[in-house]
């Protein structure tokens, strides 16, 4: 298990990067499932630091965590910005991946790519801290 | 902090940009702010992406954004050497319905003269 703590801003994104792509590499992930988790993980951080804390005028850190646990990946974000559960946004974003490019929107897509980038993808809202987890098979890698 | 170079020249009468690095939050803002003003009326832009070896959703929007610049202007606009992995992100989010992608260079040129 490996933490990794930085600041809620857009400059953290290359240390969470090397982060990730480090975990992956330790897992053994395949190319396409590590730059999958990497994806998702960077939509995921992404929009806690641009809505989360710098929209909602909120100072704060990141806390990312890596753990391996029966053929899954897993790695948890928390944030104590704005609560907001990305699953809430998915539904319309999946209406939205269908519509030809002068009626969609211009939002919305990171939470659409992270969820649909991981194999499980959950959300909860504990003692004013925001948690997300995203794991991805390892097992599934050849 | 992250670089992206933008490289830009023409041939004929088709814009070539070369993008190099990744595209992500940070990056796509220059990006975008580099690009979209090159989508003139009847341009013909050829957005080589060959080394760009990852794009979030952040790069998504910056390419609707041209996609939408350029249709305006009755231009058009052709993506060249997607990383397999970005093709990926662009079928996911239904990009690849209206986005014309080839290969190579060639080929993208070949498509605009």
């Amino acid at each position: 298990m490996t933490r990794l703590t930085v600041a809620g801003t857009l400059e953290a994104l290359e240390a969470i990067a090397r982060y990730i792509k480090a975990v992956a590499d330790r897992a053994g992930l395949d190319r396409q499932t590590a730059y999958n988790l990497r994806l998702a993980v960077d939509e995921v951080t992404t929009n806690i630091i641009l809505h989360g804390y710098q929209e909602a005028g909120i100072e704060g850190q990141l806390h990312l965590c890596a753990c391996i646990e029966a053929d899954y990946l897993t790695i948890s974000v928390e944030d104590t910005g704005m609560a907001y559960n990305p699953q809430h946004s998915q539904a319309k974003a999946l209406q939205a991946v269908q519509q030809p490019p002068e009626l969609r929107s211009i939002g919305g897509l990171g939470i659409f790519l992270a969820i649909a980038s991981v194999d499980r993808f959950t959300y909860e809202r504990v003692n004013g801290f925001n948690r997300t987890i995203l794991s991805v098979n390892i097992a599934s890698s050849p | 902090m992250k670089i992206m170079n933008i490289n830009v020249k023409t041939v004929g009468d088709i814009t070539v940009v070369e993008l190099i690095g990744e595209v992500d939050a940070n990056t796509a803002p220059e990006v975008q702010q580099q690009v979209l003003p090159l989508a003139l009326p009847q341009s013909k832009i050829l957005l080589n992406m060959s080394e760009v070896p990852y794009m979030s959703s952040a790069g998504l929007r910056m390419l609707l954004s041209l996609y939408r610049q350029a249709s305006a202007k009755d231009g058009q606009l052709v993506l060249v050497g997607l990383a397999q992995e970005i093709y990926r992100t662009m079928s996911v989010t239904g990009f690849l319905n209206f986005f014309t992608t080839c290969e190579t260079q060639e080929i993208g040129l070949e498509l605009l003269r």
